[in-house]
C-alpha cells in the first residue's frame, strides 16, 4: 500500500513536467504583450521597454522556460509580473476562500444529492422520482452567473438576509455555495439514483427484503454502502474541479479566490501568475485522483494495488 | 391517482417560485425608474453605525507606489495616502497642495516651488525640499524602469535652495510642465521609506495624507486609517476607509443597495435612475476628460479620403448613441479633447444627417458603400457601441463587422505592428483620458503624426498632418499660457475639420453614495478625491 | 466554468452486449415510454428542433432591426417577451437563437464526440502505452482549466462562433475519451472479441465491426447530456466576453448582454434565461431517460 503510493507519487513527477512544458508554450502562444499591458494605458513606447527590461521579458523564450523551472526547484515562483508581489504570496492568499467555498459547496451538495438520488430510486417512476430528478437536473440547467444574480437580488437586495458575496462572515458563504453546489448536487443525485437501482436489484438485498429487514435499513443501510463506491470517485472529481476556483461564480460574487486570480492573471498575461496557478491545478488533480483510488480500494477491498 | 394531484401541486409551487423570482425584480423597477434628484434629495438620510468607510471599485489595485503606477483606479486609492506639490480640483485646475505657491520661469524652463512647513511623512519623516529631491531623483535616475520615469525625463536637475524651497529644472522647454507634477505620478513618498523598502514601497507606501496605509490583501480588499497627525486636517476624516475590487456591475449595486458599501464607482449607467432616490443612495454625475472615438485607418482606402472620414461623422447620431449606450450619462464630443481639459475649443458639430452622409460618399466614389471592420474591447459598454454604430453605419451602406477583443489580444492587434502600411486595423473603438489634464496629452499621443503610429505612441489612426504636428510642436515650445491657447485652438480646428475620427462622447464619472457622505467625488479624470470627506447624520 | 457533467467517470454505463434481443427498437420504446419526464423533453427537443429550422419564418419581427423609439419595452401583445436596449423584439430573437444555440451545442459536441471516441477506441485497444498516453494527454486536458483553454483559443483564433464551437468541443474530447474507452474496455476482454482477434481478424476490422457497436449507446446518452453542457458553457463565455459576436442573437450573449439590466428591465435576461433553462433541462432529462432505457443493469 505505502509502496504503491509512493510510486503513484513518484509518476506524479515527469507528468507535472510535461503539463509545465505545456503550460508554459501554450501561455506564450497566446497573443498579447504582458510588458505592454502592465505599462497599461497611455504609457509610451520607452515606458513599455522599461517594463519590458525590468520583467525580463526581453530573454529568449527558452531562457524564460529554464529560469521559471529552475525557480521551482528552488521553492521560488517568481514574482508577479501585475503586483511585483511574489506569485507564492499571490497564490497562497486566495486558496483558503476558494478551498472553503469547495468544501461547503461539496458538503450541502454531497448530502442533497445522495437523499435525492436515494429517494428516487426507490420510488422510480412515481412523483417523488420525477419531482427529485427535475429538482436536480433543474440546477445544473440554470447559467451559473444567471442564478448567482437572482440569488443576490432575491436574498441581499430584495429580503436582506444575506450579504451579497466577500469574505466576511459564515452568512457569505450561503449564496456563493449554493450557485456552486447545485450542478454538483444534480451530479450526485444522477450517480446514487442510477447506483442505487442498480444494486437494490441484487440478489442479497432480495435476500435481506425476505428475510423481513425494514424496507429503510435494507435502502440505507446495505443499499448505500454498496452504491457508494462510484459516488465517491464522483464526489472526488467534482471537488477537484471545483477547487481550480470557477471564475464565474467568483466575479458574481466577489470572491477572492484562485478563479478570479486566474481570470484577472490571463487579462494581464501574468505568466508567472498562470503558470504557477495551472501547476497547482495539475498537482491538485493528480492528487485527488490518487486519494480517490485509495478511497475506493478502501470500500471496495477486492481491489488490489500493483 | 393521489400521486398525480402530488405531483401537479409541486409543479405549480415550482413554476410559481420561477415567476416570483422573475416578478420581484419587476416590481423594484416601478418603485424605482420614476425617481429624479429632488426624489433623491428628499429621501430621509440613511442611519450609519460607526466611521468605517466601504467603497466598492469596479477593477483590482495594482501598484501603491505612484512612480510605478499607470492605473487611475492605483491613484485612487494612492491619493488617500500620499500628496504631490500640487494637485488637480474638481475642474482640472491645478492648484497647491504641498506647495503653497510656486512660479514659472518665461520660457518654462524652470519651475520653483515654496513648500509648506511643518509637514511630517506617516513615518515621522520630516518633509522638506530634501524628501521632494530624492523623490524626483528617483523618478530621473537614468536606470529607472519606473513605469512613470518618461512623464518626468525632460528634469535636467532638480536643485534644493533651503530648506523649503526647491527649484526643477528642465532640459528643454515644456508649458505643460506643472501639469505633469499635479499628476498623481508627481506624489511624494517619504525618503526614509524608500530608503527601508527600495521597489517593494509599492506594498508598503509612506506619505502625508489623511490616511495612513493599514493593510492590502490583493483581490480582496485595501484599508487605510485615519491619519491623527494630518497636517492639514478638516476633523471630519473617518476611522478607516476599505476599498473592495468588485468586478460584477449588479453586485456592485447590490453592495449599495444593503448598505454592504457606502460609496459605490462607477455606477453602471444601465441602474443609475432605478437605484438614485432609494434606500437612501444619491447618484451623481459629472463630465469627465474621457473622451471615445471610432479612429479610422487614415492610411487605408476608403479612409484615406477625408469626404468618407466625414460621411461617418455625419451618418452617426450622437443624441441616440448617448441614449442607447451611455442611457444618457454622457456628453457629445466638439472637439478632439473634453471641455475640462485644458486650452480646450468647441467646435461646431457634426449634426447627425444622414442625407448629407449620402452625399460625400457618393462624392467619394462609395456610393454602394463598402464592408469594414471596428476593432474594440469586450466591455459590455464597447460592445454596445460598437453594436449601435454597426446599425448607424449601415443607413449608409456601410457593413461593418464587429469584432470585439480580450484586452490581451486588442493590445496586441493594435501595438504589434512593424511597418505603419501593414496595420491591419481598419477601424478601432476606443477611449483617452489626458491623466495629466493638459491639451498636449490629449492630442500629441493620438494624432501626433509619425512619431505616435503604434507601436510608439497611441496614433491609431494613423494620422499625419504636417500643420497638426507643428501646432503641436508650438504649444509646449513655451510657457505662455495665451500662445500655448493660440497654438492649440488652432490645432483643434484643423483635426475637427480633417475628421482623422468619428468623434463620438465625452463619458460622465458617475458615483453611488449612501447619503450620509459629503465632500466625496470624482474627479474629471476619474480618480476619486476623499480629502473633505465627512459624514453627516 | 468546472462543469460538472465534464466528468470523465460515467463508468456506470459500461455495457453488458447481450441485451440486444429481436427488436432493439420496440423494446427500446417499451421501457422508454415509460420515462414520462424524459417523454416530455423529447417533445419539447423536437418543437425546438422545428422552431430552429422555421424560425427565420415565423418571427413576428427582424431579430436586428433597432427601433430606437421602443427601447426596453416590457412585455406586450405587440412585444410577447418586450424589447432589448436597441428597440429589438426578444421574442424574435429568441427564436432566431433557437437555431445558433441548438447548432452551437450540436456542432461542438458532435466534434468533441467523434474525436473523443476514435481516440477512446483506440486506447481501449490497443493498451500498454499507447493507452497511457492517451488517457494522460486526457487528464492533462482535465486540469486545464476550461476558461484558459477557451481565452487561449479565442485569443489565437479570433473572436467568432466558429471558434467558441471548437473550444466547446475541446473540453468535450477526454469525456468521451474516458467513456468510450471503459465501455470498450468491458466489450474487448469478451470471448468473442478474443475469439476473433485469435482467427486473425485486423485489428481496424475488429475496433470497427465489434468494438464500436457497443458502445454506441453510452456515446448517445453522453451525447445528449453533453449538448445542455455545451449551451451552458457558450453562455459563461458570453459573460466573460468571449462568445458570440454582435449582434447575433445567441441566447448566452443575449443574457449576459441584459444582465446589467437585471433590476431596471428583467425581461431582457428572464427570457433569454428562461430559454437557455428549459432547453439544457430537456436535453439533461430526455439523456437520463435514454439512460435508464439503454442502461442493461437498471431493471424495472
Amino acid at each position: 500500500m505505502l509502496k504503491y503510493i509512493i510510486k503513484r507519487l513518484i509518476g506524479v513527477i515527469p507528468i507535472l513536467f510535461l503539463v509545465s512544458i505545456f503550460i508554459f508554450l501554450f501561455v506564450h502562444l497566446i497573443p498579447g504583450d504582458p510588458a505592454r499591458l502592465v505599462a497599461g494605458q497611455d504609457a509610451t513606447i520607452q515606458d513599455v521597454e522599461n517594463v519590458r527590461k525590468e520583467l525580463g521579458l526581453d530573454q529568449p523564450i527558452h531562457i524564460q522556460y529554464f529560469s521559471f523551472i529552475s525557480g521551482i526547484f528552488q521553492g521560488d515562483l517568481g514574482i508577479s509580473l501585475k503586483t511585483s508581489r511574489p506569485v507564492f504570496d499571490e497564490i497562497a492568499i486566495r486558496f483558503m476562500p476558494t478551498f472553503w467555498l469547495t468544501f461547503w459547496s461539496m458538503v450541502w451538495a454531497v448530502i442533497v444529492g445522495l437523499l435525492i438520488g436515494v429517494i428516487s430510486s426507490t420510488k422510480r417512476n412515481k412523483w417523488q422520482d420525477y419531482l427529485g430528478m427535475f429538482g436536480a437536473v433543474s440546477g445544473i440547467s440554470i447559467p451559473s452567473f444567471w442564478m448567482g444574480l437572482l440569488l443576490i437580488q432575491l436574498f441581499a437586495v430584495q429580503l436582506g438576509w444575506l450579504p451579497t458575496g466577500g469574505l466576511d462572515s459564515w452568512k457569505s458563504y450561503i449564496l456563493p455555495s449554493i450557485t456552486l453546489g447545485s450542478g454538483v448536487a444534480a451530479v450526485i443525485a444522477r450517480f446514487s439514483r442510477s447506483s442505487m437501482m442498480d444494486i437494490l436489484k441484487d440478489d442479497y438485498i432480495r435476500t435481506g427484503r425476505a428475510k423481513g429487514l425494514k424496507e429503510n435499513k435494507v435502502v440505507w443501510g446495505h443499499g448505500l454502502k454498496n452504491a457508494m463506491i462510484p459516488v465517491v470517485t464522483m464526489t472526488g472529481l467534482q471537488f477537484g474541479f471545483l477547487l481550480g476556483g470557477s471564475v464565474v461564480i467568483e466575479t458574481v460574487f466577489n470572491w477572492p479566490g484562485l478563479g478570479r486570480l486566474l481570470i484577472d492573471s490571463v487579462a494581464f498575461r501574468d505568466y508567472p501568475v498562470i503558470q504557477a496557478e495551472m501547476l497547482l491545478f495539475a498537482l491538485q488533480f493528480i492528487l485527488i485522483n490518487l486519494i480517490v483510488d485509495l478511497i475506493y480500494g478502501f470500500l471496495n477491498p477486492q481491489i488490489r494495488y500493483d | 391517482m393521489k400521486n398525480r394531484y402530488w405531483f401537479k401541486l409541486v409543479m405549480l409551487l415550482i413554476l410559481s417560485i420561477i415567476v416570483l423570482i422573475g416578478c420581484s425584480d419587476a416590481a423594484s423597477e416601478g418603485e424605482g425608474s420614476n425617481t429624479d434628484a429632488e426624489d433623491a434629495e428628499a429621501q430621509e438620510t440613511a442611519v450609519k453605525e460607526g466611521k468605517d468607510l466601504t467603497i466598492a471599485v469596479a477593477a483590482n489595485f495594482i501598484s501603491l507606489d505612484p512612480h510605478d503606477t499607470n492605473d487611475t483606479l492605483s491613484y485612487s486609492a494612492e491619493k488617500t495616502m500620499l500628496e504631490g506639490l500640487v494637485g488637480f480640483d474638481k475642474d482640472m485646475n491645478v492648484v497647491p497642495v504641498l506647495a503653497k505657491d510656486y512660479s514659472v520661469n518665461d520660457d518654462a524652463t524652470e519651475f520653483t516651488f515654496e513648500l509648506e512647513e511643518g509637514v511630517t511623512f506617516h513615518d515621522g519623516a520630516p518633509f522638506n525640499a530634501e524628501a521632494v529631491k530624492v523623490n524626483l531623483d528617483r523618478l530621473t535616475a537614468p536606470d529607472s524602469t519606473l513605469i512613470r520615469s518618461s512623464l518626468f525625463e525632460l528634469i535636467e536637475e532638480t536643485e534644493v535652495v533651503d530648506e523649503f524651497t526647491v527649484k526643477v529644472k528642465l532640459s528643454e522647454p515644456f508649458g505643460a510642465m506643472i501639469n505633469t507634477f499635479a499628476h498623481p505620478a508627481g506624489m511624494l513618498i517619504s525618503p526614509q521609506a524608500l530608503e527601508e523598502y527600495g521597489d517593494d514601497v509599492s506594498q508598503n507606501p509612506v506619505g502625508t495624507g489623511p490616511y495612513v496605509f493599514e493593510e492590502w490583501q490583493p483581490g480582496d480588499h485595501l484599508t487605510v486609517t485615519k491619519n491623527e497627525d494630518y497636517w492639514n486636517a478638516t476633523g471630519n476624516e473617518v476611522d478607516s476607509i476599505t476599498f473592495v475590487p468588485t468586478p460584477e456591475n449588479g453586485t456592485r449595486v447590490a453592495m449599495l443597495q444593503t448598505g454592504e458599501a457606502d460609496f459605490i464607482y462607477p455606477v453602471p449607467t444601465e441602474q443609475a435612475e432605478s437605484i438614485n432616490g432609494t434606500e437612501g443612495i444619491i447618484v451623481e454625475n459629472a463630465q469627465s476628460i474621457v473622451v471615445y472615438y471610432l479612429a479610422m485607418n487614415n492610411l487605408k482606402e476608403p479612409f484615406n479620403d477625408v469626404r468618407v472620414r466625414q460621411a461617418i461623422n455625419y451618418a452617426i447620431n450622437k443624441e441616440a448613441f448617448i441614449e442607447v449606450v451611455n442611457n444618457g450619462f454622457a456628453s457629445p464630443l466638439d472637439s478632439i479633447i473634453a471641455p475640462d481639459t485644458q486650452f480646450y475649443s468647441g467646435q461646431s458639430p457634426y449634426e447627425y444627417d444622414v442625407e448629407k452622409a449620402k452625399e460625400l460618399l457618393v462624392e467619394a466614389g462609395y456610393e454602394d458603400g463598402f464592408n469594414t471592420t471596428v476593432w474594440g474591447a469586450n466591455s459590455s459598454t464597447a460592445m454596445n457601441a460598437m453594436e449601435f454604430i454597426q446599425q448607424q453605419l449601415a443607413q449608409i451602406n456601410i457593413e461593418l463587422e464587429v469584432v470585439p477583443m480580450e484586452s490581451g489580444t486588442l493590445s496586441d492587434s493594435i501595438w504589434s505592428v512593424e511597418n505603419p502600411e501593414d496595420a491591419e486595423m481598419e477601424m478601432y473603438y476606443g477611449g483617452w483620458s489626458p491623466s495629466t489634464g493638459d491639451a498636449d496629452w490629449g492630442i500629441r499621443p493620438l494624432v501626433g503624426g509619425e512619431d505616435a503610429y503604434p507601436p510608439n505612441s497611441y496614433n491609431t489612426a494613423y494620422y499625419n498632418n504636417d500643420e497638426v504636428n507643428s501646432l503641436i510642436a508650438d504649444g509646449l515650445a513655451t510657457g505662455d499660457p495665451s500662445e500655448r491657447e493660440q497654438a492649440y485652438a488652432d490645432v483643434q480646428e484643423v483635426i475637427w475639420e480633417e475628421a482623422p475620427w468619428a468623434f463620438l462622447t465625452v463619458d460622465d464619472t458617475i458615483f453611488g453614495k449612501k447619503n450620509y457622505l459629503e465632500g466625496i467625488y470624482l474627479l474629471p479624470d476619474g480618480s476619486l478625491s476623499v480629502e473633505n470627506l465627512e459624514i453627516v447624520q | 466554468m468546472a462543469n460538472p457533467e465534464t466528468s470523465g467517470l460515467a463508468t456506470e454505463m459500461a455495457l453488458d452486449q447481450n441485451v440486444e434481443k429481436s427488436s432493439p427498437v420496440k423494446d427500446f420504446w417499451r421501457k422508454f415510454k415509460k420515462q414520462r419526464l424524459a417523454l416530455v423533453a423529447g417533445v419539447f427537443i423536437l418543437i425546438l428542433v422545428i422552431i430552429a429550422i422555421i424560425g427565420p419564418v415565423i418571427t413576428p419581427y427582424s431579430s436586428d432591426e433597432p427601433d430606437y423609439a421602443n427601447v426596453l419595452q416590457g412585455p406586450s401583445l405587440e412585444h410577447l417577451a418586450g424589447t432589448d436596449n436597441y428597440g429589438r423584439d426578444i421574442f424574435s430573437r429568441i427564436l432566431e437563437g433557437t437555431r445558433i444555440s441548438l447548432s452551437v451545442g450540436t456542432i461542438s459536441v458532435l466534434l468533441g464526440a467523434l474525436i473523443g471516441t476514435i481516440l477512446g477506441l483506440i486506447s481501449a485497444f490497443y493498451g500498454k502505452w499507447v493507452d497511457s498516453i492517451i488517457m494522460r494527454i486526457c487528464d492533462v486536458l482535465f486540469a486545464f482549466p476550461g476558461i484558459l483553454l477557451a481565452i487561449g483559443i479565442i485569443a489565437i483564433l479570433g473572436p467568432s462562433l466558429v471558434n467558441v464551437v471548437i473550444a466547446i468541443s475541446i473540453f468535450s474530447i477526454p469525456n468521451f475519451a474516458r467513456i468510450v474507452r471503459s465501455s470498450a474496455l468491458s466489450i474487448k476482454s469478451t470471448v468473442y472479441v478474443e475469439a476473433t482477434k485469435s482467427i486473425g481478424a485486423k485489428n481496424r476490422r475488429i475496433i470497427w465491426k465489434h468494438i464500436f457497436p457497443g458502445t454506441i449507446s453510452s456515446i448517445i446518452v453522453n451525447f445528449t447530456m453533453r449538448i445542455g453542457t455545451a449551451i451552458l458553457t457558450a453562455a459563461s463565455l458570453s459573460f466573460l466576453g468571449l462568445g458570440a459576436q454582435p449582434p447575433t442573437p445567441e441566447w448566452g450573449a443575449m443574457l449576459s448582454g441584459g444582465r446589467d439590466y437585471l433590476s431596471t428591465a428583467p425581461h431582457l435576461t428572464f427570457y433569454p434565461g428562461l430559454a437557455i433553462f428549459l432547453t439544457v433541462l430537456a436535453f439533461n432529462l430526455f439523456g437520463d431517460g435514454l439512460r435508464d432505457t439503454l442502461d442493461p443493469k437498471i431493471k424495472d
